[in-house]
């Protein structure tokens, strides 16, 4: 297609600069295009609706903005969250993304298009998947070569690791931030690149609205300088890069300041350490590379290693000095547990509770990348074999976030768009050899056969490929003398002379034919995976029934209805803090935590409530105003992420902060299993979170084979089934039983005893009130009280 | 300032007459050493090896057939966020077979090579890239044996 009318046209108009541009603009459009629609799965099968928990409460925030505007946003205290302390919620959230929202919504309405603030939320990480493949783009053109950068845009627009966090509906910080990411690093690049104070202020501000949107921002400054120090060490250094640090850092931190949740952490944190002793670092290199022109040779080889020396030592000691004092803050647990992965797991548990905080396994990484896990250390070969200022850069960046996506699965989400980017250089590089070198007059017309033939087979996926095909035909004309008087490839091109005989032009065509076939395999997988694992809603449930229809169950959006319409607004619900955000953002009422897991005890509270039994679960539920109960039971239906196996994070996070009342071990068989069958503990079938549970779930029948009792998910009958409730009534369950909300009753009156029947006998208590006046109303002693006036009477 | 120093301190120090010398391995990596140290650690990174190293799986599983025997079982069926050690590295393996698969691919465009050394090493990598791709389809199919299939 491509190549047969840019033949054409080329004898016409002998202008390829042109047609280079109307492809990558066309490719670039299409990779847009294509990574929106592949995320609209959820919208498609259900309705437009936000997902997930976090999504909630950025809604929440959103359209809190979008009703108060900007500044009562950044004033607003929560009252209705972490009851009864309150959130500060200007203070504590990444405005970045609500402000995008905001400012979509605001323009959209400035243009006479009614639009509800819900639908601009949706939709938005899937815009922003296109901005984030346009930005790939240039990075990679930064990096390698335009061909390239279009692979890589291509595999970004659809990768199932970026997916994974992008679908509509998932309103999250990552779907923008991703983009702010690529475009802070090709903005990087690119000052390094020119050392133009320009670039570098642009990157400052990119930097910026990364740093407003999300706080993987910490990566960019801790990346950005270790190239800094890499290049120097390497002994790379020149005074673009000199130029494009100093300026990038003084903009970057003070504007970085400005966000009201970051405040003063880029000078107090040690997170942000690095990047200022770089600077320091950077200036004394700096320094000495001018006193070099008036110093011999010797005398500036002991003053180079003294200076350098003594400045390391003196910022490090420095460093460590004021850590001590308490002036810098040490590394959070969140950030900590990157480098020591066995120290969330023992100290912070909340941390380690949370299923994205686990560690990778394979599956992840082809699940996410597929075949670009393994195409990945090619590009990065090639970046190695031909390294230059820039392409350290990309070095630093992938072997980083391997080892980070290792460790936490979530960060799987940085690592993507590096794999694509290096992947994007193995494949445009591999193509390269193997299609252009042969001659162009030979094996392109093979190479259009074999496109046009799977063309035909497969037109759904295929337009994927069709993108992916055209870059080796038109862009790699007008891309091989850039390369060849860049240097890199100059084997390619003394290759081209006396390759005609090497490998014959079928065993090449081969080759390619094959790596587009995988290609296919890669475009197949990615549609299947965002299918099918990444665009549930999560607030709907979806299971199939034998015949292959999908029955939907919307039993958590019925619940928090009932909570919106039949409590009382005022109304404090206590539940697991996975459902805080939710619960305020649908249910509309006070919940005591929430996602935000920022008061550890807290949570432990909250904990130690649900495990302890009913008794001591009421007082604590009395002092903290508790009025309803909610908790998540999947054992009708079999849904396994409920609170039963959530039960034992309770637990663990309750004795971190009460470890004289809970034990975890007191809630597990004699055997040492977690159960809550017959071999349970007693402590364990007496606890508030097993009440809640199965409370008269000793009465139903799954199923007709089943026995009374039993629990689908944990697949056995349960060990306690006549379940008693002292202090809470049931007030409400949804059809599958999935939630159950309770409500605390208020304490019983005190049993009243006749005075014949008591055993000790005191005297009789004398009432303080006089008996005949007790239809009267209480009266308070020594009580001003107001002497009507009488109207003078004027004497004249 | 050298001699100011040296009149400094030389003056109440003796210095012992050593010569020291840098080690003779000691050199700067060159890239093909820093590659291989990347790959190596790229290789345990996608094999789990944290996941191992945190969670303290078994290298292989075992499963009861139906006569009541136990059989190894090489892959924790079901289960993305689970593995056992061996599948791990078995699947890391295969990634990065088919990474080298890509660099031989791209070695045997190098003018200097005879035509059967070329043959070959192109069959090698092009075999590398199939059957690191194919094994790791393989192996998925075995993890969730729905993959793929709706």
């Amino acid at each position: 297609m491509a190549g047969g009318e840019g033949s054409e046209v080329n004898k016409l108009l002998n202008n390829t600069a042109a047609w280079t541009s109307l492809l990558t603009f066309v490719i670039l459009a299409l990779a847009w295009f294509v990574g929106f629609a592949s995320r609209l799965f959820a919208i498609i099968r259900f309705e437009s609706i936000i997902h997930e928990f976090d999504p909630w409460f950025n809604y929440r925030a959103t359209h809190h903005m979008v009703e108060n505007g900007f500044y009562n946003f950044l004033n607003w205290f929560d009252e209705r969250a972490w009851y009864p302390l309150g959130r500060i919620v200007g203070g504590t959230v990444y405005p970045g993304l609500m402000v995008t929202s905001g400012a979509i919504h605001y323009v959209l309405s400035l243009l006479n298009i009614p639009i509800h603030i819900r639908d601009v939320c949706v939709f938005l990480a899937p815009m922003f998947s296109g901005l984030t493949a346009i930005s790939t783009y240039f990075l990679t053109r930064e990096l390698w070569s335009p061909g390239a950068g279009l692979f890589a845009a291509c595999f970004i627009a659809i990768t199932p690791g970026y997916t994974s966090r992008s679908v509509a509906g998932s309103y999250d910080n990552e779907g923008i931030a991703i983009f702010a990411l690529q475009f802070t690093y090709y903005l990087w690049v690119k000052s390094v690149k020119t050392g133009s104070i320009f670039w570098a202020t642009l990157t400052a501000l990119s930097y910026f609205y990364m740093v407003s949107a999300w706080g993987g921002y910490v990566f960019i400054i801790n990346l950005i300088p270790l190239h800094v120090l890499v290049l120097l060490i390497i002994g790379r250094f020149n005074y673009k890069i000199y130029v494009a640090y100093t300026t990038f850092y003084v903009l970057g931190q003070v504007m970085a300041m400005q966000i009201p949740f970051v405040g003063f952490q880029p000078v107090k944190t040690s997170e942000h350490m690095a990047a200022a002793g770089v600077f320091g670092l950077l200036h004394a290199y700096a320094f000495l590379k001018y006193l070099q022109s008036f110093l011999s040779r010797k005398e500036f080889r002991y003053l180079f290693f003294a200076t350098i020396i003594i400045a390391v030592g003196v910022g490090f000691v420095g460093i460590v000095v004021l850590t001590y004092a308490g002036y810098i803050a040490p590394w959070s647990g969140r950030f900590y547990s990157l480098w020591d992965t066995g120290y969330a797991k023992i100290h912070i548990p909340i941390i380690a509770s949370v299923s994205e905080h686990q560690p990778t396994t394979w599956v992840s990484f082809f699940f996410d990348l597929h075949i670009m896990a393994a195409v990945f250390p090619a590009g990065l070969w090639y970046c190695v074999k031909n390294v230059n200022d820039e392409r350290v850069f990309i070095i630093l960046y992938a072997v980083t976030a391997v080892y980070f996506a290792g460790v936490m699965v979530r960060l799987m989400l940085t690592l993507a768009p590096v794999v694509c980017v290096l992947s994007g250089i193995a494949f445009s590089y591999t193509y390269e050899r193997y299609l252009y070198d042969e001659g162009e007059a030979k094996e392109t017309p093979t190479a259009v056969e074999g496109k046009r033939s799977k063309k035909d087979e497969d037109s759904a996926t295929d337009d994927q490929d069709a993108r992916n095909r055209q870059l080796y035909d038109k862009p790699g004309k007008a891309k091989k003398p850039v390369k060849g008087s860049g240097g890199t490839t100059s084997g390619g091109a003394g290759g081209r002379a006396d390759d005609e005989e090497g490998i014959g032009m079928n065993v090449r065509s081969i080759v390619s034919v094959a790596l587009v076939l995988t290609l296919l395999m890669f475009v197949v997988h990615c549609t299947y995976v965002t299918s099918n694992a990444y665009s549930h809603p999560s607030i709907v449930l979806q299971s199939q029934t034998n015949d292959g229809s999908r029955v939907i169950m919307d039993d958590f959006r019925e619940a928090y209805y009932w909570l919106r319409r039949n409590t009382h607004d005022q109304a404090r619900v206590m539940s697991w803090w996975d459902y805080g955000y939710q619960i305020a953002g649908m249910g509309n009422r006070t919940t005591l935590v929430d996602n935000n897991t920022w008061n550890n005890s807290h949570i432990a509270l909250v904990g130690k409530a649900m495990s302890s039994n009913e008794s001591a679960a009421y007082e604590i539920m009395r002092d903290l105003d508790v009025d309803y109960v909610l908790a998540i039971f999947g054992g009708v239906i079999g849904y396994s992420g409920d609170d039963i196996n959530k039960f034992l994070w309770m637990v663990r996070i309750a004795e971190g902060e009460h470890p004289s009342e809970i034990r975890e071990g007191n809630y597990f068989t004699e055997s040492g299993e977690y159960s809550v069958g017959p071999g349970a503990s007693d402590i364990m079938l007496n606890c508030v979170m097993y009440k809640l549970c199965y409370y008269r779930f000793g009465e139903t029948k799954v199923g007709y084979q089943q026995p009374a009792g039993f629990d689908r998910t944990r697949g056995y009958v349960i060990g306690k089934k006549d379940v008693e409730l002292e202090h809470l009534e049931e007030a409400y369950t949804t059809e599958n039983w999935l939630v159950r909300i309770y409500k605390v009753k208020e304490p019983a009156n005190r049993p009243k005893i006749k005075y014949t029947e008591r055993k000790i006998r005191t005297k009789r208590a004398k009432s303080s009130y006089p008996k005949k006046g007790k239809a009267k109303k209480g009266v308070i002693k020594m009580k001003p009280v107001v002497v009507k006036g009488k109207k003078p009477v004027i004497k004249r | 300032m050298d001699g100011l120093i040296e009149s400094m301190y030389f003056s109440f120090l003796d210095p012992p007459n050593l010569r020291l010398k840098r080690p003779s391995w000691l050199k700067a990596p060159t890239p093909m050493v820093l590659f291989g140290v990347i790959l190596a650690s790229y290789f345990l990174v996608t094999g789990g090896v944290i996941y191992d190293v945190i969670n303290e799986p078994p290298s292989v599983g075992s499963t009861t057939d139906e006569r009541g025997n136990s059989r190894p079982v090489a892959i924790m069926q079901y289960r993305v966020n689970g593995q056992y050690i061996m599948e791990g590295l078995a699947a890391s393996f295969m990634f990065t077979l088919g990474g080298l698969g890509f660099v031989i691919l791209d070695l045997c465009n190098s003018p200097l090579m005879p035509k059967l050394n070329r043959t070959m090493m192109l069959g090698l990598g092009f075999s590398c890239v199939l059957i690191g791709f194919f094994a790791t389809r393989m192996f998925m199919k075995m993890k969730l044996p729905g993959y793929l299939m709706g």
